[in-house]
């Protein structure tokens, strides 16, 4: 299809920008597009609820912390890392399904709170149960004795892989019945139900959609740092930090939330490495004005273009 | 529309690389490498939950660093190189602590780490140290768990904690022969947990019955269940993990319910001034343990030949006194000198072996490393908060009060 060709144009040039890094820079700036690749993965998984059924989630740290402790303690009794990362995301996937069909019958401002309510509540949960989780004392994982750039690489090319499968999964929700549908009950739910569509089945499987790929990122994170504990694999921050990037870039359009994350990535690495006192209020004063301004996401900058040059052309 | 949608998607995609592009260039330009000198990293939580830790730390480095090189910096074969401290604020989070230790390694090609305060964040700076062959110094990680990774480039120098519990049942019922029953209310976190279930341990080995042992999540606020239950088990001594804050607020709880036994221990709080500070009076008759305290009177080499000598700079640079914090990573960096004196030269491996060699006395007090890289064992000071100044009771040879009951 000619239309679709800029898209997958696009898609490749950042996804390839992303994966040359091993060729020219440090491990930092590699670890660094790593981490743009799985915010991307994450804020990319958010767009299926948030984004497309506009449902204000803010679940995505719940998901990449069970994800996380999944893998973790399959790696742990001797489940290759491959399996063990396949295994994290479908029972994270299948606890999103089940946790979707009660949580998802709240609304707006509701269904928000009762989002955050699930990372909190994983997080006692691992906690507590210290004889599977290690509880506060976290777990390790066989530590890979790769040379660490070898290591570097395999893992930005892990997150790069998780990545593009978000962003095909995107893609072909984004084309399908299922995309229409989801864009029909963020437009109007009653209305949509009502038209005959399948309102529960279709957040479900949105909700669902969001948790796989934010499952299969922790459990790669996991095996990455090779120590995990509950306060840092279920962040509260983490999670209002992917609904940022998300935000940032264009919520509900298919590269804007990747775009978003790898935006939101590295300006805090800027403000970060140039601001060492105040780089977190720069960074929250950047995003409050980015959010007033461009209340599009910074999607809505090319859009504005797109419609002065078509403006332009019909004269 | 939807040519449009695509189209969008497709200028976002450009906008998205060339933004990564210009930023990830931007990020290569790494600060000039300065020869001959010795570099030490050290991520620190300089804001965050762990930010007066982590600023514990950022001091004694920082008087360490100007000492050494006001001598002329460190003995590596027949040249003497300046020392130099590299630190950033990794504000309290894991993920971005093994990031910045990366970014040290990587970008500022730092030859040393010093770790973060606590178990859990050294064990994550110490996977990275690991990797690149960095030897990791970790001064505040107490946990033994932290060292059975089989982590060969890290050294703590710290004592086990497990140290500190058989001596304090031991000496408790020295002192109140008519204890017989302890309650543990213990945070579930790593040192705090071992500590909890380490005292637990060395109590029933001492013939005490343990009449309560819960461990209480991270982030609890509210105290109140347990020690109502503590309450009602009536325990001869009362023996409650945390920091700081979890502390303040157990002790100010037992007041509102009128939980009280002969014998109170909170760890690690009496260690930290803020803990008396916060309290004022209610802090009287508090007990704990502790790595280190100031009274000791060690010898040893390094910048500050006695315990006297580093708590004369302590006092005189920040006007107070300083705790084990302070003192364990003051005597950090004398394990690198004193491990390059004897290596000769900055190779990795012959580093690394010399460390594990390191057999010496400082003002800290005697550091040599066991076969999992943790100081060996010694005899830990035991203390007590009276009139809401630290006493130590114990060992006899720095002892400078008695203990006395909870008033």
């Amino acid at each position: 299809m000619k239309s679709g060709f800029p898209l997958y144009a696009a898609m490749v040039a950042g996804l390839l920008v992303l994966a040359t890094t091993p060729l020219y820079a440090d491990n930092y700036v590699v670890r660094t597009a790593a981490i743009v690749a799985m915010y991307g993965a994450l804020a990319t998984s958010w767009n299926f609820i948030g984004g497309f059924t506009g449902y204000p989630s803010f679940s995505t740290a719940a998901f990449f912390g069970l994800g996380a402790y999944v893998g973790a303690i399959c790696q742990r009794h001797g489940i290759p890392m491959g399996l063990a990362w396949a295994i994290a995301t479908v029972v994270v996937a299948a606890f999103a399904a089940l946790l979707g069909g009660i949580i998802l019958r709240l609304r707006g401002h509701y269904f928000a709170i009762g989002s955050i309510a699930v990372v909190e509540l994983c997080r006692l949960v691992v906690s507590s149960w210290s004889s599977l989780t290690g509880g506060g004392d976290g777990l390790n994982l066989p530590l890979m004795a790769w040379p660490p750039e070898e290591l570097m690489r395999f893992f930005l090319f892990v997150m790069l892989g998780i990545l593009l499968a978000s962003l095909i999964a995107t893609i072909l929700v984004d084309r399908s019945r299922l995309g229409f549908g989801l864009r029909c009950i963020h437009q109007n739910e009653d209305a949509a139900a009502m038209v005959g569509i399948n309102t529960t089945a279709y957040k479900i499987a949105a909700y669902t959609l969001s948790a796989m790929f934010c499952a299969t990122a922790g459990a790669a994170y996991a095996s990455w740092t090779g120590y995990i504990d509950p306060t840092d694999s279920f962040q509260i921050v983490m999670t209002v930090k992917v609904v940022v990037m998300a935000l940032l870039g264009g919520a509900g359009t298919i590269l804007g939330p990747a775009l978003g994350a790898a935006a939101f990535v590295l300006l805090e690495e800027l403000f970060w490495a140039n601001f060492l006192d105040w780089n977190r209020a720069i960074l929250g004063v950047v995003i409050v004005l980015l959010i007033f301004f461009l209340p599009g996401g910074l999607l809505s900058l090319g859009m504005r273009r797109l419609r002065a040059a078509k403006v332009g052309g019909g004269q | 529309m939807f040519a449009h949608g695509i189209l969008r998607s497709a200028r976002a995609g450009l906008l998205a690389s060339s933004v990564a592009t210009g930023l990830l260039a931007a990020a290569l330009t790494s600060p000039a490498l300065a020869q001959e000198t010795i570099k030490i990293g050290a991520p620190l939580a300089l804001t965050g939950g762990l930010a007066d830790e982590g600023h514990k730390q950022d001091v004694v480095w920082k008087m360490w660093v100007e000492k050494i090189n006001a001598a002329g910096g460190i003995q590596v074969g027949d040249k003497k190189l300046k020392v130099e401290l590299i630190e950033y604020d990794y504000q309290s989070e894991g993920q971005r602590a093994s990031q910045l230790a990366e970014k040290l390694i990587n970008d500022d090609k730092v030859q040393f780490l010093f770790s973060p305060f606590g178990s859990g964040h050294t064990k994550i700076v110490a996977g990275v140290g690991e990797r690149y062959q960095v030897p990791t110094i970790a001064c505040v990680a107490s946990s033994e768990s932290v060292y059975d990774q089989t982590l060969k480039y890290l050294f703590g120098t710290l004592s086990p904690n497990g140290g500190m519990t058989t001596a304090m049942v031991k000496f408790f019922k020295e002192k109140f022969p008519e204890t017989k029953s302890i309650a543990v209310l213990g945070r579930d976190d790593v040192f705090p947990k071992s500590m909890a279930e380490g005292i637990a341990k060395a109590a029933e080995a001492g013939g005490l019955t343990v009449a309560y042992k819960e461990l209480y999540p991270v982030g609890t606020m509210d105290h109140a269940a347990a020690l109502s239950s503590i309450k009602a088990a009536k325990p001869d001594w009362i023996y409650i993990t945390g920091y700081t804050q979890d502390l303040i607020l157990a002790r100010k709880q037992m007041q509102d319910l009128g939980v009280t036994a002969p014998i109170v221990t909170m760890v690690t709080g009496p260690s930290y001034k803020e803990f008396t500070d916060g309290l004022g009076p209610l802090a009287n008759g508090i007990s704990s343990s502790s790595w280190w305290h100031h009274l000791t009177s060690y010898e040893g080499q390094g910048v500050w030949p006695t315990t006297a000598a580093f708590y004369e700079d302590f006092k005189a640079r920040t006007k107070g006194d300083p705790d084990y914090v302070h003192g364990s990573c003051a005597a950090a960096g004398e394990v690198i000198v004193d491990a390059l004196a004897r290596a000769g030269s900055l190779d990795k491996v012959k580093v690394r072996d010399a460390i594990a060699a390191t057999d010496i006395q400082t003002f800290y007090g005697p550091i040599k490393f066991g076969p999992n890289g943790m100081n060996l064992s010694r005899e830990l000071p035991i203390i007590q908060v009276q009139d809401q100044a630290i006493k130590v009771l114990a060992p006899a040879a720095i002892k400078n009060a008695d203990m006395i009951a909870m008033p």
